[in-house]
């Protein structure tokens, strides 16, 4: 049997998703964004009534919001305000106007961080995380596990049957990716994005040179054929 | 003033007295007067009339210099009224009335263009801000369905994105305001998302990164900076060679942190090199077939000298090094400790 655990977010026992609401009027940006985050693990409700924001927050108990700050009938400092009397939550203010004034003014209502439009995913699942880690410590263990391979990415140390050996930054971060989609085809193109994303700038060779090394090191821990090539499509598990 | 001019204008009144002169003699003569009287009249009449008329003229020409003196040395010299005395004479009052309206008039004229101006830079502020909402849709729309042909148009929105943030920053930059807030700024951190802004362009360009140990603090504005990294990777994927590789490294000295981007691109002629951060200049690169606006390293040139950055560009035959070199002061060198 076929079997993928990645314990993220554990407690008590129990696996509970964190949950992000989306405060954000553009309903393109929204739908989309309500399918990056929750393509990313979270469970996601994206705000459509604006009239009564603060009652749906109190509703949905978010972990962490995302709040536009140009909003009808009203705008995000004021809802950030409001939060704030009520809840500790981290709120990530998203805004296309950069200046100095709407940064300070969010700072200062109690906003966590200030990511201007457009955004680059990468960077908005960054400051997402490192959120939710500062404001929920308790909930970080994660260590992947698929058929038996444990993949331990704080310490970048990869174990199966009692046998460890130790992974490179870029070697820890291809087969991080590979234990996240694991079962699925991963695309050459994807993982160097995924590696560009978390500032290892590799190329297509790179990438080719490291997978050749963690299988010499996965044969030497008795794993063989773990990572798999399909022709002209990429590498899975 | 001008002496010559100024005995042309008095004409009239020296006419007059020769002819009360000439006028006064005949009668004189007539009425049985000496010869040497009549002359001892007309040399102490020539004496008071010469008199009279050079004083006024140096009294005329103090004060007129003085006034050009202070017109000159006045930045706005239409506000001249403002500041001279208002004269006494009659016709003098008529000119200085004629200058007030002409004053007003300009006053009003530049207050509308301000206006203009200001309503203007709003627009186009807005505007940007506005375009960048269907940015990020169409970023998102991208990024949630990758494919080889989705990664062009990523490739595409961060062009886009350029140009819009090259107008925004143009916009903001042409007027005097501090748009800016200096604090202390991880340099890896900018370098980083200058890099993440161009990810696709970069990825489609095959273009190989080194990051030199680039772990300095630096205070200055984050934003900006990494809007001057972005035009300066922009050129560097612009104008790339075969294999193109973009290298960055800081340099940390007593009072200052040096942060270069070198590529191996087509490089800058040397005779194009003093001229790259003027306004509109596109030079040889410019001129063969890649479209170039002159504005990108022109507008960084600007961002630097109002963020204290010095920004110095390199190059010899192959390749570019551009250098930003941020200042740390006593100050800040106390603060790190």
């Amino acid at each position: 049997m076929r079997s993928l655990r990645c314990e993220e977010g554990y407690q008590g026992g129990v696996f509970i998703k964190e949950k992000i609401l989306i405060v954000e009027d553009d309903f393109t940006i929204q739908a989309q964004l309500k399918t990056f985050l929750s393509g990313n693990g979270y469970e996601v409700f994206a705000i459509t009534d604006f009239s009564q924001i603060i009652q749906q927050v109190k509703m949905f108990v978010p972990h962490l919001v995302i709040l536009d700050i140009k909003l009808p009938g009203s705008n995000g400092f004021e809802i950030c305000s409001e939060i704030r009397t009520f809840s500790d939550i981290p709120i990530v203010f998203v805004t296309s106007s950069n200046t100095d004034m709407d940064e300070l003014n969010s700072i200062m209502l109690g906003g966590d961080a200030f990511i201007t439009k457009p955004y680059n995913t990468a960077i908005l699942l960054a400051k997402i995380a490192a959120l939710l880690k500062r404001a929920y410590p308790s909930r970080q263990v994660e260590s992947c596990t698929w058929n038996g391979v444990t993949l331990h990415p704080a310490s970048g140390v990869i174990e199966y049957r009692e046998q460890k050996a130790e992974l490179t930054k870029n070697e820890m971060k291809i087969l991080y990716y590979l234990f996240k989609n694991a079962g699925k085809i991963c695309s050459r193109n994807d993982i160097v994005d995924f590696l560009w994303d978390n500032q290892l700038y590799v190329d297509d060779n790179a990438l080719s040179v490291n997978v050749t090394r963690i299988r010499d090191k996965l044969n030497k821990i008795g794993l063989t054929d773990f990572i798999k090539t399909k022709h002209r499509q990429g590498y899975t598990l | 003033m001008s002496g010559k001019l100024y005995l042309k204008n008095q004409m009239l009144v020296i006419l007059v007295n020769l002819t009360g002169m000439l006028a006064l003699a005949l009668f004189l003569l007539a009425s049985g007067n000496q010869f040497q009287t009549v002359m001892l009249i007309f040399i102490v009449w020539l004496i008071i009339i010469t008199t009279y008329l050079s004083v006024v003229y140096y009294v005329r020409k103090r004060y007129l210099n003085r006034l050009l003196d202070m017109a000159e040395q006045l930045e706005e010299r239409y506000l001249i009224p403002e500041i001279m005395t208002i004269p006494e004479k009659a016709d003098e009052q008529v000119f200085y009335q004629i200058m007030k309206m002409a004053e007003k008039s300009m006053l009003e004229k530049i207050g509308a263009i301000q206006n203009e101006r200001k309503e203007y830079k709003e627009y186009i502020e807005q505007w940007i801000h506005e375009v960048k909402t269907p940015i990020t849709a169409m970023k998102l729309l991208c990024e949630n369905n990758r494919s080889p042909f989705t990664r062009e148009i990523l490739a595409e929105l961060e062009n886009i994105n350029h140009y819009t943030e090259q107008a925004l920053y143009y916009a903001r930059s042409e007027h005097a305001e501090k748009d800016y807030s200096v604090r202390e700024t991880d340099l890896c951190d900018v370098v980083h998302s200058a890099i993440a802004d161009n990810k696709y362009l970069l990825r489609q360009s095959n273009m190989t990164i080194t990051i030199d140990d680039i772990e300095n603090r630096v205070y200055t504005d984050d934003k900006w900076v990494r809007f001057i990294l972005n035009q300066i990777i922009g050129n560097a994927i612009k104008y790339r060679t075969e294999q193109p590789v973009l290298y960055f490294s800081t340099i940390k000295t007593n009072d200052r942190v040096v942060l270069s981007i070198s590529d191996n691109g087509i490089g800058i002629p040397q005779s194009d090199l003093p001229r790259i951060f003027e306004k509109g200049f596109t030079g040889r690169n410019g001129r063969t077939g890649k479209n170039s606006t002159g504005m990108g390293l022109y507008l960084c040139k600007r961002l630097c000298d109002k963020l204290g950055i010095g920004l110095t560009a390199l190059s010899e035959n192959k390749g570019t090094t551009i250098a930003l070199s941020f200042q740390m002061n006593d100050f800040v060198i106390r603060v790190q400790g």
